[in-house]
């Protein structure tokens, strides 16, 4: 077992659970890895805080992924609401190198969110830039797919566009492959920032 | 789901998969041609996917006005020659256990899948509890045994589906399958094998050509032994004149109330004779360990975890796991805890049905210690910290 523990946390309608499934789809279907995708059931799900995991097995030799939720610290964590900040601590991220990342939506976390400066993380004004650049805050979750893709580095470019196709309605296809490229290049930025200030 | 290739089966490859959806292409891929139910949380999936794919493969998914005529449907269902199943949670498998006693008595078979939910009464509907593994075992008036399974993945909830509806046409009765609100709403990769390769797993209906075909399960006169024909079959040329609901020869007719006790062993032995072949478990790490775990559903994969860990700092433990819940197999686990130091039990309960089966089987100086959790999973530490206190 080698577990990346993914957790993505906002309120109901945000695409949450559909962004946990097209990594789940992206890594389980197109890579052939093993994977475990679990969401928020219930009311929340449709509005309210809302909550998506997925834990990836990278060792292509398990059989099965053992506990199904994401396990604490985690590989990589998505915070988009203000209430969601709230469970963000120092602990929560793993502090290795080569992973343990926060990306968060400074366009929909208004309160100041101290807690993020305490450990690599990536705050954009996704759905701000959605809406500006695409004309629907919708596109803010393939813009976080693109920037998962980039940062997790489990699934190729080839696999994330496959899984676009079979997440997205076609005649959205090509925005949405822009908002991708949006959000990879957005990610591409901030890996070499983040490898300019560790040097 | 846009992969269908038209009917039955699946195009074969991977999908990911919700479990509820994957024990519903399970049933489908076992040949179910009839689903009467009506909608409750969290099993609701179950009914809306087989609304779309039932009719693409010649079948019927119907619901009912409630959760009495959804079984009942089932049975009718059942004794014209479909195979059917039901899904619901436990406040719809309370109200329907008065079928599903009956259809034990007459040797209906069905599969039944319990997507449990947290009670008692109404309770939580949205999270899992596995607290209806009681009410599956007493499920009705009268004495029967039952078959229930317990998966732990979207790839069982399908594969083990084939299976339950295999011991439904094999031991004519109705087959449990006890899956939860998380189980039901995990997605994960399901594998579907080729259709040739379903088919040499799956037993197929077929309308009895002999006289055989009109009995009900009967004691051989020279081995002694318990027969049990095929299904019958409603409206074909073999089948019993008639199916009444109370204590019956192999014939159907009616037994002198002295004669009770015989039919009650033989209702009751069909399944128990055969405990070896129903009864399916896992072993994981279990070769030296002297803590050992016995777990079945989702707190098994929590096990896991907390077991690679606690070996990890040489801690000799393993997993004992129930595949089939019910009926209890009672000398494995009197073989597989002998000699034990400790015996653990995770259930997502408060009371611990199975950890009290264990105890009924168990030498008294081994203790059977209780990790219940009610309306969430076991967190593997919940699992560890029990493991390490008993190794102290």
């Amino acid at each position: 077992m080698n577990r990346y523990e993914i957790r993505i946390v906002g309120y109901g309608g945000q695409g949450i659970i559909t962004l946990s499934k097209m990594i789940a789809y992206a890594s389980g279907i197109c890579e052939e890895l093993l994977v475990t995708q679990t969401e928020a059931y219930g009311a929340q799900a449709r509005g309210g805080r809302s909550w998506a995991e997925v834990v990836i097995d990278l060792d292509r030799e398990s059989k099965q992924i053992d506990y199904p939720k994401a396990l604490k610290p985690f590989d990589l964590l998505v915070i988009l609401s203000d209430a969601a900040t709230k469970e963000v601590k120092k602990e929560v991220i793993k502090k290795e190198e080569n992973t343990g990342l926060l990306i968060w939506d400074s366009s929909t976390i208004l309160g100041k969110f101290r807690a993020a400066s305490k450990m690599k993380n990536l705050g954009l004004p996704i759905q701000k830039m959605a809406l500006e650049k695409f004309g629907n805050i919708v596109y803010g979750n393939t813009i976080l797919f693109g920037i998962s893709t980039v940062v997790t580095k489990i699934f190729s470019e080839e696999s994330a566009i496959e899984t676009i196709k079979q997440f997205v309605p076609s005649s959205t296809l090509e925005k949405n492959m822009e908002a991708f490229k949006f959000g990879k290049q957005k990610a591409e930025e901030f890996l070499t920032q983040l490898k300019e200030g560790m040097s | 789901m846009s992969n269908v290739n038209g009917k039955r089966f699946l195009k074969p490859g991977k999908y990911l998969m919700m479990g509820n959806v994957a024990m519903a292409e399970g049933a489908l891929s076992s040949g179910l041609k009839f689903f009467g139910g009506y909608p409750i949380t969290p099993s609701t999936e179950v009914i809306e996917h087989l609304a779309k794919r039932l009719p693409e493969v010649g079948g019927c998914c119907m619901q009912m006005e409630d959760e009495l005529a959804s079984i009942n449907a089932v049975m009718g269902a059942s004794l014209v020659g479909a195979k059917a199943m039901t899904a619901t949670s436990g406040p719809g498998l309370s109200l329907m256990t008065e079928t599903i006693s009956m259809a034990a008595n007459i040797e209906i078979p069905f599969v039944f899948c319990d997507v449990q939910r947290c009670g008692p009464g109404t309770g939580f509907v949205t999270v899992p509890h596995h607290n209806d593994v009681g009410l599956t075992r007493f499920a009705g008036n009268g004495e029967f045994e039952v078959i229930a399974f317990a998966p732990m993945s979207c790839q069982e909830l399908f594969d083990l589906t084939i299976t339950a509806f295999n011991y439904a046409e094999t031991y004519r009765s109705p087959i449990f399958i006890l899956s939860d609100a998380y189980l039901g709403h995990i997605h994960e990769v399901v594998n579907i094998p080729p259709k040739e390769e379903i088919l040499k797993r799956v037993i197929d209906r077929t309308i009895p050509e002999d006289t055989t075909g009109a009995k009900f399960t009967y004691e051989d006169i020279n081995t002694h032994k318990l027969m049990i024909p095929k299904p019958y079959i409603v409206g074909t040329e073999f089948c019993p004149p008639l199916i009444i609901h109370l204590p019956h020869n192999q014939d159907g007719i009616l037994m002198p109330e002295e004669n009770s006790l015989r039919f009650m062993k033989i209702m009751i032995d069909k399944i128990r004779d055969n405990i070896d072949k129903i009864s399916l478990t896992e072993e994981y790490k279990l070769d030296d360990a002297e803590i050992i775990i016995i777990s079945y559903g989702l707190p098994v994969r929590a096990s896991y975890r907390a077991v690679d860990i606690a070996r990890k700092k040489g801690i000799k433990v393993g997993i004992f796991r129930l595949i089939t819940v019910w009926p209890f197999p009672k000398e494995k686990v009197k073989k597989v805890v002998a000699g034990a130091k400790a015996i653990i039990v995770p259930e997502m309960n408060y009371t611990g049905v199975i950890a009290e089966q264990v105890e009924r089987v168990t030498d008294l100086n081994i203790p059977v210690i209780k990790v219940p959790k009610v309306a969430t999973l076991h967190h593997p530490d919940d699992i560890l910290r029990v493991i390490e206190e008993v190794a102290k």
